[in-house]
């Protein structure tokens, strides 16, 4: 049986998700696939897996295989941005993609310059909208729209540094 | 210009151990078994940490992909010269931290 269940989560809450997925796990409920803020799970009480997310844009075979060769079993992405890996709850050995903290700082790191990319474009790409500002109500909506959206990423920015504050201890 | 070995040390735990364990030409996982053997059982990498390491080591030019005969999709690594000068360095900076200690310590046990 399918269980779907919608939730969203930003990047810099990517250690809440992995929580939430081997949480539910653990109920039963196994990550497949997931879909645009759509998570699918598979039913199954006789399993539990520890689910782990990895932010790779740039994810080759190599990747893969050795993911694969150290017990993780791919199971779905997000946009081929975040990748999200299993292994069984009840196998002993590490239960962690990353093993210290100067590597998960660096994969935040990562996060962090790709969602400053994104955040410069699309600031630039509003100049347009203020270069002909005529006060009409559709400019209106699209630019409030575009603050929700900045104010988002702004308070993402800063989780962000607080999730690096607490690795740099 | 390129960079001098002593401006990579010192090394991480991580790093230390990887290109120890590139003593020997080998792909990924087996860079994993191989730490967690040389550390005795002390450092367990993830598979995160060691593919990041990798990545940046690579471009560092501290290891090189290894060429392998048989038809294994794996990608293999080895020390490059400076990889191994690294090494050799970091294991002497080490070395000469314990040494430094050594009188010191023993008098601290009384």
């Amino acid at each position: 049986m399918t269980v779907k269940k919608f939730r969203v989560f930003l990047a810099s809450n990517l250690e809440k998700e992995e929580q939430w997925l081997t949480e539910m796990s653990r109920k039963g409920l196994h990550l497949k696939k997931y879909r645009f803020c759509m998570y699918y799970f598979d039913e199954n009480l006789n399993e539990s897996y520890i689910y782990q997310t990895d932010f790779r844009p740039d994810a080759e075979e190599e990747y893969f295989q050795l993911y694969r060769d150290a017990g993780w079993q791919h199971v779905g992405n997000a946009l081929n941005l975040f990748h999200y890996f299993r292994t069984e709850a009840d196998q002993s050995g590490i239960k962690k993609l990353y093993s210290d903290a100067e590597s998960i700082k660096d994969s935040y790191k990562r996060m962090i310059s790709f969602y400053i990319t994104l955040f410069l474009l699309l600031l630039v790409s509003q100049i347009g909208i203020i270069a002909t500002w005529n006060g009409y109500v559709l400019q209106y909506i699209s630019l409030s729209i575009v603050s929700l959206v900045i104010l988002l990423y702004l308070y993402m920015f800063w989780s962000f540094r607080n999730r690096m504050k607490f690795y740099k201890k | 210009m390129s960079k001098q070995p002593e401006e990579f040390l010192p090394l991480s735990q991580a790093t230390y151990y990887i290109l120890l364990s590139l003593r020997e030409i080998r792909h990924g996982y087996g860079i994993i078994k191989d730490v967690e053997e040389i550390s005795r059982g002390e450092v367990i990498m993830g598979p995160g940490t060691l593919y990041g390491a990798l990545s940046k080591l690579e471009k560092q030019n501290i290891i090189t992909k290894a060429k392998n005969d048989d038809d294994d999709r794996r990608k293999y690594y080895e020390l490059t010269n400076l990889g191994i000068q690294v090494l050799q360095l970091e294991f002497s900076r080490l070395k000469s931290l314990v040494e430094n200690a050594k009188y010191i310590m023993k008098n601290m046990e009384g």
